[in-house]
Protein backbone atom coordinates (compact mmCIF):
# COMPACT_ATOMS: atom_id res chain seq x y z
CA UNK A 1 0.00 0.00 0.00
CA UNK A 2 1.30 3.39 -1.02
CA UNK A 3 1.70 5.73 1.93
CA UNK A 4 1.97 9.42 2.76
CA UNK A 5 3.75 10.89 5.75
CA UNK A 6 2.79 13.89 7.80
CA UNK A 7 4.83 15.80 10.36
CA UNK A 8 2.71 17.14 13.18
CA UNK A 9 3.28 19.63 15.94
CA UNK A 10 1.24 19.24 19.13
CA UNK A 11 0.57 22.40 21.11
CA UNK A 12 -0.55 21.55 24.61
CA UNK A 13 0.03 23.08 28.05
CA UNK A 14 1.06 19.66 29.38
CA UNK A 15 3.43 16.99 28.09
CA UNK A 16 1.72 14.57 25.76
CA UNK A 17 2.65 10.89 25.69
CA UNK A 18 2.68 8.64 22.64
CA UNK A 19 -0.23 6.56 23.96
CA UNK A 20 -2.35 9.63 24.65
CA UNK A 21 -1.83 10.98 21.14
CA UNK A 22 -2.49 7.60 19.51
CA UNK A 23 -5.68 7.29 21.54
CA UNK A 24 -6.86 10.80 20.60
CA UNK A 25 -6.17 10.20 16.91
CA UNK A 26 -7.95 6.85 16.87
CA UNK A 27 -10.99 8.28 18.66
CA UNK A 28 -11.17 11.20 16.22
CA UNK A 29 -10.95 8.98 13.12
CA UNK A 30 -13.47 6.47 14.47
CA UNK A 31 -15.89 9.26 15.47
CA UNK A 32 -15.96 10.91 12.04
CA UNK A 33 -15.10 8.11 9.63
CA UNK A 34 -15.92 4.92 11.51
CA UNK A 35 -14.03 1.68 11.94
CA UNK A 36 -13.98 1.15 8.18
CA UNK A 37 -12.48 4.60 7.74
CA UNK A 38 -9.85 3.81 10.34
CA UNK A 39 -8.79 0.67 8.53
CA UNK A 40 -8.75 2.51 5.19
CA UNK A 41 -6.74 5.46 6.49
CA UNK A 42 -4.47 3.01 8.33
CA UNK A 43 -2.57 5.54 10.44
CA UNK A 44 0.76 4.42 11.85
CA UNK A 45 2.92 6.30 14.29
CA UNK A 46 6.45 6.42 12.91
CA UNK A 47 8.17 8.83 15.29
CA UNK A 48 7.15 10.53 18.48
CA UNK A 49 9.30 13.17 20.11
CA UNK A 50 7.65 14.30 23.34
CA UNK A 51 10.41 16.83 24.01
CA UNK A 52 9.74 18.70 20.76
CA UNK A 53 6.04 17.71 20.67
CA UNK A 54 6.70 16.49 17.15
CA UNK A 55 5.09 13.44 15.56
CA UNK A 56 5.54 11.68 12.24
CA UNK A 57 2.56 9.67 11.03
CA UNK A 58 2.16 7.40 8.03
CA UNK A 59 -1.22 6.82 6.42
CA UNK A 60 -2.79 5.57 3.19
CA UNK A 61 -2.02 7.82 0.24
CA UNK A 62 -5.63 8.21 -0.93
CA UNK A 63 -6.89 9.52 2.40
CA UNK A 64 -5.01 12.79 2.90
CA UNK A 65 -8.23 14.79 3.29
CA UNK A 66 -9.67 12.41 5.88
CA UNK A 67 -6.42 12.44 7.81
CA UNK A 68 -6.21 16.25 7.82
CA UNK A 69 -9.83 16.45 8.94
CA UNK A 70 -9.36 13.94 11.73
CA UNK A 71 -6.33 15.89 12.96
CA UNK A 72 -8.32 19.14 12.83
CA UNK A 73 -11.05 17.63 14.98
CA UNK A 74 -8.71 16.64 17.81
CA UNK A 75 -9.34 19.06 20.65
CA UNK A 76 -8.10 17.08 23.60
CA UNK A 77 -5.07 14.85 24.09
CA UNK A 78 -4.97 13.08 27.41
CA UNK A 79 -6.49 15.29 30.06
CA UNK A 80 -5.68 18.65 28.54
CA UNK A 81 -6.80 20.68 25.54
CA UNK A 82 -4.46 20.49 22.59
CA UNK A 83 -3.94 21.89 19.13
CA UNK A 84 -2.65 19.48 16.49
CA UNK A 85 -1.02 21.23 13.56
CA UNK A 86 0.09 19.35 10.47
CA UNK A 87 3.34 21.04 9.43
CA UNK A 88 4.19 19.17 6.27
CA UNK A 89 2.90 16.25 4.23
CA UNK A 90 5.17 14.27 1.95
CA UNK A 91 5.53 10.98 0.11
CA UNK A 92 8.79 10.21 1.94
CA UNK A 93 10.00 10.62 5.50
CA UNK A 94 13.05 12.44 4.14
CA UNK A 95 10.74 14.95 2.48
CA UNK A 96 9.34 15.95 5.86
CA UNK A 97 12.71 17.39 6.80
CA UNK A 98 12.96 15.57 10.13
CA UNK A 99 16.42 14.91 11.46
CA UNK B 1 -3.74 45.22 8.78
CA UNK B 2 -7.35 44.80 7.77
CA UNK B 3 -10.42 45.69 9.74
CA UNK B 4 -13.48 43.52 9.91
CA UNK B 5 -16.78 44.05 11.65
CA UNK B 6 -19.56 41.54 12.20
CA UNK B 7 -23.03 43.01 12.40
CA UNK B 8 -25.79 41.34 14.34
CA UNK B 9 -29.25 42.81 14.41
CA UNK B 10 -32.86 41.75 14.02
CA UNK B 11 -34.42 44.38 11.77
CA UNK B 12 -33.79 45.53 8.22
CA UNK B 13 -33.74 49.25 9.15
CA UNK B 14 -31.22 48.60 11.87
CA UNK B 15 -28.95 46.70 9.46
CA UNK B 16 -29.12 49.45 6.82
CA UNK B 17 -28.29 52.05 9.44
CA UNK B 18 -25.29 50.02 10.63
CA UNK B 19 -24.10 49.49 7.06
CA UNK B 20 -24.25 53.23 6.36
CA UNK B 21 -22.23 53.82 9.50
CA UNK B 22 -19.58 51.12 9.18
CA UNK B 23 -19.04 50.59 5.44
CA UNK B 24 -16.61 53.49 4.99
CA UNK B 25 -14.51 52.43 7.99
CA UNK B 26 -14.09 48.67 7.65
CA UNK B 27 -12.51 46.50 4.98
CA UNK B 28 -14.77 43.54 5.53
CA UNK B 29 -18.36 43.60 6.72
CA UNK B 30 -19.94 40.36 7.82
CA UNK B 31 -23.58 39.95 8.78
CA UNK B 32 -24.78 37.28 11.13
CA UNK B 33 -28.17 36.26 9.80
CA UNK B 34 -30.54 35.97 12.74
CA UNK B 35 -33.75 35.69 10.72
CA UNK B 36 -34.77 34.93 7.17
CA UNK B 37 -35.83 38.47 6.23
CA UNK B 38 -32.57 39.91 7.47
CA UNK B 39 -30.64 37.21 5.61
CA UNK B 40 -32.39 38.21 2.38
CA UNK B 41 -31.60 41.90 2.90
CA UNK B 42 -27.97 41.18 3.80
CA UNK B 43 -27.48 38.81 0.87
CA UNK B 44 -28.92 41.35 -1.58
CA UNK B 45 -27.05 44.41 -0.28
CA UNK B 46 -23.81 45.01 -2.15
CA UNK B 47 -22.21 46.65 0.86
CA UNK B 48 -22.22 43.32 2.69
CA UNK B 49 -19.18 41.15 1.99
CA UNK B 50 -19.95 38.07 4.04
CA UNK B 51 -23.06 36.48 5.42
CA UNK B 52 -22.91 33.70 7.95
CA UNK B 53 -25.28 31.60 10.02
CA UNK B 54 -24.96 30.24 13.50
CA UNK B 55 -24.92 26.49 12.93
CA UNK B 56 -25.52 25.57 16.55
CA UNK B 57 -28.54 27.60 17.60
CA UNK B 58 -29.91 28.89 14.37
CA UNK B 59 -33.57 29.05 13.45
CA UNK B 60 -32.68 30.34 10.03
CA UNK B 61 -30.57 28.67 7.42
CA UNK B 62 -29.15 29.29 3.99
CA UNK B 63 -31.75 28.38 1.40
CA UNK B 64 -32.45 28.74 -2.31
CA UNK B 65 -34.25 32.08 -1.85
CA UNK B 66 -31.22 33.63 -0.19
CA UNK B 67 -28.79 32.00 -2.60
CA UNK B 68 -30.79 33.31 -5.58
CA UNK B 69 -30.40 36.96 -4.61
CA UNK B 70 -27.00 36.71 -2.99
CA UNK B 71 -24.31 39.22 -3.89
CA UNK B 72 -22.43 38.38 -0.73
CA UNK B 73 -20.05 35.53 -0.04
CA UNK B 74 -21.19 32.78 2.29
CA UNK B 75 -18.85 32.28 5.21
CA UNK B 76 -18.66 28.78 6.64
CA UNK B 77 -17.73 29.28 10.21
CA UNK B 78 -16.27 26.00 11.41
CA UNK B 79 -15.86 26.89 15.08
CA UNK B 80 -19.16 25.22 15.97
CA UNK B 81 -17.96 22.07 14.25
CA UNK B 82 -14.85 22.02 16.42
CA UNK B 83 -16.71 22.86 19.59
CA UNK B 84 -19.61 20.45 19.33
CA UNK B 85 -19.38 18.43 16.19
CA UNK B 86 -22.43 16.28 15.78
CA UNK B 87 -24.25 14.89 12.80
CA UNK B 88 -26.93 17.64 12.90
CA UNK B 89 -24.43 20.47 12.52
CA UNK B 90 -22.50 18.61 9.86
CA UNK B 91 -25.74 17.89 7.97
CA UNK B 92 -26.72 21.58 8.07
CA UNK B 93 -23.33 22.66 6.81
CA UNK B 94 -23.44 20.05 4.04
CA UNK B 95 -26.85 21.39 3.01
CA UNK B 96 -25.51 24.97 2.95
CA UNK B 97 -22.62 23.85 0.76
CA UNK B 98 -24.96 21.97 -1.60
CA UNK B 99 -27.22 25.01 -2.06
CA UNK B 100 -24.29 27.42 -2.47
CA UNK B 101 -22.73 25.18 -5.12
CA UNK B 102 -26.05 24.90 -6.96
CA UNK B 103 -26.32 28.70 -7.16
CA UNK B 104 -22.61 29.40 -7.69
CA UNK B 105 -22.35 31.39 -4.48
CA UNK B 106 -18.76 31.94 -3.38
CA UNK B 107 -17.78 30.45 -0.04
CA UNK B 108 -15.00 31.35 2.35
CA UNK B 109 -13.91 29.18 5.25
CA UNK B 110 -12.98 30.44 8.65
CA UNK B 111 -12.07 28.77 11.89
CA UNK B 112 -14.04 31.37 13.85
CA UNK B 113 -11.55 30.83 16.61
CA UNK B 114 -12.21 32.46 19.96
CA UNK B 115 -9.10 30.97 21.56
CA UNK B 116 -5.64 30.02 20.21
CA UNK B 117 -6.44 26.32 20.63
CA UNK B 118 -9.32 26.60 18.16
CA UNK B 119 -7.17 27.95 15.35
CA UNK B 120 -6.76 25.58 12.42
CA UNK B 121 -4.43 25.75 9.43
CA UNK B 122 -5.87 26.68 6.02
CA UNK B 123 -5.10 23.18 4.77
CA UNK B 124 -7.15 21.69 7.62
CA UNK B 125 -10.05 24.05 6.89
CA UNK B 126 -9.90 23.12 3.21
CA UNK B 127 -9.88 19.42 4.11
CA UNK B 128 -12.99 19.83 6.26
CA UNK B 129 -14.67 21.77 3.45
CA UNK B 130 -13.93 18.91 1.07
CA UNK B 131 -15.53 16.51 3.50
CA UNK B 132 -18.57 18.83 3.63
CA UNK B 133 -18.97 18.63 -0.14
CA UNK B 134 -16.84 21.29 -1.80
CA UNK B 135 -14.58 20.31 -4.65
CA UNK B 136 -10.86 20.36 -3.95
CA UNK B 137 -10.38 23.56 -5.97
CA UNK B 138 -13.32 25.33 -4.32
CA UNK B 139 -12.03 24.36 -0.89
CA UNK B 140 -8.57 25.72 -1.65
CA UNK B 141 -10.08 28.90 -3.15
CA UNK B 142 -12.19 29.33 -0.03
CA UNK B 143 -9.09 29.84 2.08
CA UNK B 144 -6.94 31.62 -0.49
CA UNK B 145 -8.11 33.47 -3.59
CA UNK B 146 -11.69 34.33 -2.60
CA UNK B 147 -10.81 36.03 0.73
CA UNK B 148 -7.82 37.71 -0.88
CA UNK B 149 -9.93 39.08 -3.78
CA UNK B 150 -12.52 40.28 -1.30
CA UNK B 151 -9.91 42.14 0.71
CA UNK B 152 -8.17 43.64 -2.31
CA UNK B 153 -11.45 44.84 -3.80
CA UNK B 154 -12.47 46.50 -0.55
CA UNK B 155 -9.08 48.06 0.06
CA UNK B 156 -9.27 49.51 -3.44
CA UNK B 157 -12.81 50.70 -2.80
CA UNK B 158 -11.63 52.56 0.29
CA UNK B 159 -8.71 54.20 -1.48
CA UNK B 160 -8.79 57.87 -2.47
CA UNK B 161 -8.62 57.14 -6.20
CA UNK B 162 -11.76 55.05 -6.23
CA UNK B 163 -14.74 56.67 -7.95
CA UNK B 164 -17.08 53.75 -8.52
CA UNK B 165 -16.86 50.13 -9.61
CA UNK B 166 -14.52 49.98 -12.59
CA UNK B 167 -13.70 53.70 -12.42
CA UNK B 168 -10.73 55.20 -10.60
CA UNK B 169 -8.65 58.35 -10.80
CA UNK B 170 -5.26 57.65 -12.35
CA UNK B 171 -3.74 61.16 -12.28
CA UNK B 172 -4.77 63.29 -9.35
Amino acid sequence: MSRRYVRIKICSPTTVTEEQFAQALTVSIVKYFGEVGLSRIAPKLIRFDSRKSSVVLAFAKDHVVEMQTALAFIRQVGESEALVLPMRTSGTIKGLGVS
Amino acid sequence: MFLRVDLTCAKREELLKLLRRFRPTFDIIGVKCTNHRLALVAARDRRVDLIFFDSATRHVWFDDAIANVSNATLELNLSTVFEMANHLILTKLMKDVRIARRHNVDMVLSSGATSPLLVRTPIQLAAIAEILGLSKQQAINGVSTIPSHLLNANVERRSRNYVEEGVKTIVG
